[in-house]
C-alpha cells in the first residue's frame, strides 16, 4: 500500500510539474485556453475569500454537497426497497417493470428542463433530477441482488421457520447487499453528474453555477478550480460510501480475500 | 414423534408434452427415531425424496406423510442439513445456530445454554464468533448440523452432508454423528453415495434404482449391528473390518452395480 501511495504521489507531482512547464515556462498553451498553476491558485484565492458567482467556495461546496446527498438519499430510500420488492414478488415485478422499461431509456439529464419548469431554479428541481438519475441503478441492482440469492439459503431460512419481517431484515437484505452496494456506488456517481449538469443549466449557487459563470466570464482558472472541487467531492463521497460498504460487508470482503489467498 | 411415510409416491418434472419421471411408486416408512439411509446412482431421485419430506417440493401422485399428516410447508420440526451447507455467510457461527431458536421464541438464557451445549458437542466452542468463510469445509458442515440439531427436531433430513469433505474429515464427522445419534436418537433420513457410510450409520439402508427412481431393496442393518455389537468398537475402521460389515457392504455394491450395468446396457 505505501508503495502504491508513493507511485500515486509521484505521478501527480510529475503531472503538476509538466503542467507548470507547458503553461508558464514554455508557453506551449495559451493562458486563455488552459490556466497556469499560478492562475489557478489565484482563482482559488478569489473564490475562497472574496467569493464568486454569488458565494464563496465553501458556500458553493456546501450547497452542492447538500443537494447531492439529499437527492441520493431520496433515490436510495425509494429505489432499494422497490428493487427488493420487484426481486421478491412476481406480481410487483410484472406491475412495475413496464413503467420502468419506458422511463429507463430517458437520459436523466433530459428531465432537467421539465424539472426546472415545474419547480424553478431552486433545490426542488435538482433533487428531483438527481432522484430520477440515481433511482435507476439502485432499483436494478437491488432487484438483481435478490434474484441472485442462492436457493438453498432461502430454503434454509424457510426450514428454520423465519417469520417474514425477520426474513427480510436478516436474510433477504444481507444476501442482496453486495449488489445493493454496487447500485449505491453507481447511484452516487449519477447524483454528482446530474447535479453539476442541473446547476450548469440554472442555479443560484453551487459548483455547477461556478463553472457556468466562469465559462461566460472566459475565466479558465476558475473553471479548473470548479472542476477540481467537483472531482475532490466526488472522490470523497465515493470513499465514504466505500468505507461504509467495507464495514457492512466485512463478512463478504474477507470471504473474497480468503478466496484469493 | 416423527414417522415418515412415502405412500406410492410419484414425482414428474417438466412439461406435460415432455414429462420426466423422477420418482415412481415409492413406498418407504421411516419409524420414529429410526435412522434410514438412501443410496442410489446419481440422478435417481434421492434429493427429490428428501425435498418432499422437507416441504420444499410436493409429490405429483401418492402421499408423503409425517405422523400421518400431509406436509404443507417447511417446518423446523423437520430440520434439513444441506449438501452445500447453506449457512448464512453474514452471520457468525453463533448467530447461524441461534436463528432457528429465536424463530421459536426460545428465551435468551435457554438459547445460550442450548447453543453452548451443541457447540461443545460439535467441537465448535472456540469458533462461536467466527464467520462461515473463516472455517474449513468440515467445520462449516458441523455448523450446518448444529443449526439443525439445536432445534431438537422430530425429523432430521441430511442430503449427502459429508459429500464435500475429504476422507479423513469425513470419518471424524461420521463418528461424531454416530455418537450424536446414539446419545440423542431421532428420526433421520440420510442420503449418501457412500456405501460404507450408509452401512456404518443407518438402521436400515434403502437402495434406489436409476431413473425413474424406485426403492429396489431395503436392508436391515440394525439387527446385524446389534447382534455383532458394532457399537462396542470406537473406530470406524474396526467396524469396517468385521465380516458382517463387509458382507453388507458387498451386497449393496452388487446391487448398485446392477443398476449401473442396466444403465449402460
Ligand atoms: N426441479 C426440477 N426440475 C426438473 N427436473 C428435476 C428437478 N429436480 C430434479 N430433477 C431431475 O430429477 C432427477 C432426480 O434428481 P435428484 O436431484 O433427486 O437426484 P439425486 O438422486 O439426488 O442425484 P445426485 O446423487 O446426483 O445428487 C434428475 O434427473 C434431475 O435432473
Ligand atoms: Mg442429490
Amino acid at each position: 500500500m505505501p508503495r502504491r501511495l508513493t507511485i500515486g504521489a509521484a505521478t501527480i507531482l510529475t503531472l503538476v510539474v509538466l503542467w507548470f512547464l507547458v503553461t508558464s515556462v514554455l508557453g506551449l498553451i495559451a493562458p486563455g485556453r488552459f490556466p497556469s498553476p499560478q492562475a489557478t491558485i489565484a482563482a482559488l484565492d478569489h473564490v475562497l475569500f472574496r467569493g464568486y458567482a454569488g458565494g464563496t467556495l465553501v458556500e458553493h461546496v456546501v450547497n452542492s454537497l447538500r443537494l447531492v446527498l439529499l437527492g441520493f438519499l431520496v433515490a436510495i430510500v425509494t429505489g432499494v426497497p422497490l428493487g427488493l420488492l420487484m426481486g421478491w414478488n412476481r406480481t410487483a415485478e410484472a406491475l412495475i417493470n413496464p413503467v420502468f422499461l419506458i422511463i429507463r431509456p430517458i437520459p436523466p439529464l433530459a428531465w432537467i428542463p421539465l424539472a426546472i419548469l415545474w419547480l424553478g431554479l431552486g433545490d426542488g428541481a435538482k433533487i428531483m433530477v438527481i432522484w430520477f438519475a440515481a433511482f435507476v441503478p439502485s432499483v436494478i441492482n437491488a432487484y438483481a441482488g435478490v434474484r441472485t440469492i442462492e436457493k438453498p439459503v432461502l430454503e434454509a431460512a424457510a426450514m428454520l421457520g423465519t417469520p417474514k419481517l425477520r426474513f427480510i431484515v436478516e436474510v433477504l437484505v444481507p444476501a442482496a447487499s453486495p449488489m445493493i452496494f454496487t447500485g449505491l456506488r453507481l447511484s452516487l456517481q449519477a447524483s454528482w453528474t446530474t447535479l453539476v449538469a442541473a446547476e450548469l443549466v440554472g442555479a443560484f449557487y453551487g459548483l455547477g453555477r461556478v463553472l457556468n459563470v466562469a465559462q461566460q466570464d472566459l475565466y479558465p482558472g476558475m473553471i479548473l478550480v470548479g472542476m477540481i472541487a467537483v472531482a475532490i467531492l466526488g472522490w470523497a463521497t465515493t470513499k465514504g460510501l466505500g468505507m461504509l460498504e467495507a464495514r457492512a460487508l466485512s463478512w463478504n470482503q474477507a470471504a473474497a480475500l480468503a478466496g484469493k489467498g | 414423534m416423527g414417522v415418515i411415510r412415502f405412500d406410492n409416491v410419484g414425482r414428474v418434472f417438466g412439461a406435460k408434452s415432455n414429462p420426466f419421471v423422477a420418482l415412481k411408486e415409492i413406498d418407504l416408512e421411516v419409524g420414529d427415531k429410526e435412522f434410514v439411509a438412501i443410496v442410489g446412482p446419481s440422478g435417481c431421485g434421492k434429493t427429490t425424496c428428501l425435498r418432499l419430506v422437507a416441504g420444499f417440493d410436493f409429490p405429483s401422485s401418492g402421499k408423503v406423510l409425517v405422523d400421518e399428516q400431509p406436509i404443507r410447508r417447511p417446518r423446523p420440526e423437520r430440520a434439513v442439513v444441506f449438501q452445500q451447507f447453506a449457512l448464512f455467510p453474514w452471520k457468525t457461527v453463533h448467530d447461524n445456530i441461534e436463528l432457528g431458536l429465536r424463530n421459536q421464541s426460545v428465551a435468551k438464557a435457554e438459547r445460550e445454554e442450548r447453543i453452548n451445549r451443541i457447540l461443545e458437542l460439535m467441537n465448535l466452542t472456540a469458533y462461536a464468533k467466527h464467520f462461515p468463510h473463516q472455517l474449513s469445509g468440515g467445520m462449516q458442515q458441523r455448523v450446518a448440523i448444529a443449526r439443525a440439531y439445536v432445534l431438537d427436531p422430530d425429523v432430521l433430513l441430511m442430503d449427502e452432508p459429508f459429500g464435500a469433505l475429504d476422507a479423513q474429515t469425513r470419518v471424524v464427522m461420521q463418528e461424531e454423528l454416530v455418537r450424536l445419534a446414539r446419545r440423542n436418537p431421532r428420526t433421520v433420513l440420510f442420503i449418501t453415495h457412500a456405501v460404507e457410510e450408509a452401512v456404518y450409520l443407518a438402521d436400515r439402508v434403502a437402495i434406489m434404482t436409476r431413473a425413474p427412481g424406485r426403492i429396489k431393496e431395503v436392508l436391515d442393518i440394525r439387527s446385524i449391528r446389534e447382534a455383532e455389537d458394532w457399537d462396542s468398537y470406537e473406530k470406524i475402521e474396526d467396524v469396517m473390518d468385521l465380516e458382517s460389515f463387509v458382507h453388507l457392504r458387498t451386497h449393496i455394491w452388487r446391487s448398485l452395480r446392477e443398476e449401473k450395468a442396466a444403465a449402460t446396457a
